[in-house]
């Protein structure tokens, strides 16, 4: 069918289905009210007591922006953002390539493809639990896996997640390791782009590496773009691993102490709940404005072959 | 009634006149306390391991024996998420009726308000068979906002299996000092041709340590009122004795140190065999000997030969939530739990040893080998003036510490530095809860 066929059975389609739309806004009911209810009630509740001082035991008190222009002098809060940054901007990219690399890989058609999109996904779908980081955590420790391996080459390895220096570069490499789901949507977008580029690309004489880089590369730009907009959202979050392995308290000597682990400690552990608000919705800013300049520079670098 | 009824009378008298004067203002908080003929479902929370729950579940279902009216509800957590459940129920105005509580959070939730002054439950709970010293540690400002149930006290550990074959001799205990302890620690990993290392990293892992050693040297960790007197130059000198000990070898580095502080009591350094001396509680001997195997004995700290600077500490509470509806059998199940026998009997040490002298007599009885370890000890120790609770807003204060501690170890900053901005910040965190 051709695009405009396409199109005109599109707007067929809407001007005669008026009466489904009901139905439609019947069946978005529970998630509209989870929205309200589960969402934006607690999130304008928290908005409310970022301006107040409360211990949650007893009622909140407006404070106006004390919390706020207390984030300039807090050391541990300085620390956090820049324990979160750099794992952003060290993983994010690393997982990106690992996982473009595995699915131009997987993408040549390998026998037990299946097999193996599979095996490469399954971190992905465990990587966040409470089970792998506790594995991480003995894979990593001074007579872990991994030390035990490089003795057999006569290295002698430190406490990985003990020593300050490491701790927080094993919790980047577990984040890079769970490259499943980039991976398969970059498989997705990969299977996307027509043959026929490749076919007029080599009877032009370009050479592998010179269709990767003017033909995959340019036409997977919208789902790179995809990919890095969720991943850095994500990993702005990251909280799991980092609680697990350093048991809460963000250490060795706060190496590991990310942004949304330090809001937990400030509002569980010091009953600081209006401090720790005002810390989310900090954290809303900056993710906001990370994704705004993500979109505004896709102007400039993402191609939409449409 | 028996005896202690002079401060029991006074307490009584309060609280009728505070009585009085919420109900001439019409809002006193939970329920009246008394007991009702009615049947009634209470609420109790711990945290702690599945054996513990078990033993707790049977202790209930003693009690509802007890009490054909009373049902209990028993509910139970790990450590970490007991307080964020904890605050959160506490804050949605839906707390447990009976709370176990802990040392450290004990001001954070009395100072405001969600705990019931036990005083006005006073003819429910029987406080005779306890030390004045014993209930001081869950009163604040004379309201008895909690009832101790066991106590731990700080003790050293040596492995003497890796005494033996390393032939280095165990000291005497009654005597030695810090110098002779690093000294010793030193002799260890020589011997072993640093095959282990002679002790754990003897400060800073626990608010305990530091307690003991701000003791030592005539300070307090905390004083009334809210106030941090711990003095900068004795915590500088803590770490500075650990660094050297760390530099020398008789210490596991401060990376191993981590390890074992995250792995916990069953995995750590001391159960592993990896170090041959820690620092330790007496009721923790019983996990450290299970899960080594070894030979471990409880020998008093370094030190307390020369100043009575070790502690009672209360391992744990029962408290009571003043937003309960009923109170009166809230306060009965704490009087069963800590009062009874037929509660001591299936409860026996696992929540330390009872601070209950009667029951301490009681379960002494059939103790384990390692339980009566603990017993022997805690008997042997003299303790000091008991330490000022924990002040509201001061429930960090061991995260807080451990962070400080690493830094000073990992040689980030020095033990000077650190020991000012640790009691700043802690002063600044109390402050901000008053």
């Amino acid at each position: 069918m051709s695009a405009a066929a396409e199109l005109h059975s599109l707007r067929r389609g809407r001007a005669t289905t008026k009466p489904q739309n009901l139905a439609a806004f019947l069946f978005l009911l529970p998630w509209f009210i989870g929205l309200f209810l589960i969402t934006l009630g607690p999130m304008s509740v928290s908005l409310y007591l970022s301006f107040t001082d409360y211990n949650l035991l007893q009622p909140a008190t407006f404070t106006g922006l004390d919390n706020f222009t207390r984030m300039f002098t807090d050391d541990r809060l300085h620390q956090s953002l820049v324990v979160t940054f750099t794992y952003v901007f060290v993983s994010v990219p690393l997982q990106l390539a690992l996982a473009l690399g595995l699915a131009l890989l997987l993408d040549r058609g390998a026998r037990g493809l299946p097999f193996y999109r599979s095996a490469f996904y399954l971190p992905s779908l465990i990587g966040s639990s409470v089970a792998i980081a506790v594995l991480w955590r003995t894979v990593f420790g001074s007579a872990g896996l991994l030390n035990q391996g490089l003795a057999l080459i006569g290295i002698q390895g430190p406490g990985w997640i003990s020593e300050p220096s490491t701790a927080l570069g094993t919790l980047i490499t577990l984040n890079v390791w769970t490259f499943g789901s980039p991976m398969v949507i970059f498989l997705a977008g990969l299977r996307q782009i027509p043959t026929m580029y490749y076919e007029a690309a080599s009877i032009d004489g370009a050479t592998k590496w010179r269709q990767f880089l003017n033909v995959t590369l340019p036409l997977l730009t919208p789902i790179i773009f995809f990919n890095l907009v969720l991943q850095i959202i994500n990993a702005f979050q990251s909280f799991t691993q980092a609680f697990i392995v350093s048991g809460g308290t963000g250490g060795p000597a706060d190496s590991t102490l990310f942004y949304s682990l330090y809001l937990y400690q400030r509002g569980f552990g010091s009953f600081d709940m209006g401090y720790a608000s005002a810390m989310a919705w900090l954290l809303l800013l900056v993710i906001g404005g990370f994704t705004a300049i993500n979109f505004w520079a896709s102007k400039y670098w993402v191609f939409y072959n449409d | 009634m028996r005896s202690v009824s002079i401060r029991r009378m006074g307490a009584g008298a309060v609280a009728l006149a505070t009585g009085a004067a919420l109900a001439a203002c019409g809002t006193s908080g939970g329920a009246d306390v008394e007991v009702s003929e009615e049947p009634v479902t209470i609420r109790v929370t711990w945290w702690g391991s599945d054996a513990r729950a078990e033993l707790t579940n049977e202790a209930i279902a003693a009690f509802e024996k007890e009490y054909p009216n009373i049902t209990v509800e028993g509910e139970f957590k790990d450590w970490g998420g007991y307080w964020d459940a904890l605050a959160t129920t506490t804050a949605a105005n839906d707390s447990p009726d009976v709370i176990q509580m802990d040392e450290l959070y004990l001001a954070s939730y009395g100072d405001r308000g969600t705990l019931l002054d036990l005083n006005e439950a006073a003819d429910l709970i029987d406080t005779s068979q306890f030390d004045e010293a014993a209930l001081a540690t869950g009163q604040i400002d004379g309201a008895q906002y909690a009832m101790p149930i066991g106590v731990g006290v700080p003790a050293g550990v040596v492995n003497a299996d890796l005494f033996e074959e390393y032939g280095v001799e165990i000291p005497d205990d009654s005597t030695w000092t810090w110098d002779d302890y690093a000294a010793i620690a030193e002799e260890l990993t020589e011997a072993s041709d640093g095959a282990i290392n002679g002790s754990s990293v003897t400060g800073g892992n626990d608010v305990g340590s530091v307690k003991y050693w701000a003791r030592l040297h005539d300070n307090e960790l905390f004083g009334e009122g809210g106030k941090v007197t711990l003095d900068p130059e004795v915590l500088a000198s803590m770490w500075q004795y650990n660094l050297d000990l760390i530099e020398s070898g008789g210490a596991e580095s401060a990376a191993q140190a981590v390890e074992s502080l995250n792995a916990g009591v069953g995995a750590g350094s001391l159960a592993t065999g990896k170090i041959a001396m820690g620092f330790a509680y007496n009721t923790q001997i019983t996990a450290l000997k299970e899960a080594s195997g070894a030979d471990l004995r409880l020998v008093q700290l370094p030190g307390s030969g020369e100043v009575d600077a070790n502690f009672f500490k209360p391992s744990m509470y029962w408290a009571a939530s003043s937003q309960s509806d009923n109170p009166a059998e809230a306060a009965l199940f704490i009087d069963f739990m800590v009062n009874y026998e037929a509660a001591a009997e299936i409860l026996g040490t696992e929540r330390g040893i009872p601070a209950n002298n009667e029951m301490r007599e009681f379960v002494s009885g059939n103790l384990s080998e390692t339980d009566a370890l603990a017993v022997d000890y805690m008997n042997s120790v003299v303790p000091g003036t008991p330490p000022v609770v924990t002040p509201n807003g001061g429930s960090g204060v061991e995260p807080m510490i451990q962070r400080y501690t690493q830094e000073v170890y990992f040689g980030q900053s020095s033990p000077e530095d650190a020991a000012q901005a640790l009691i700043d910040e802690l002063q600044a965190e109390v402050d901000a809860a008053q």
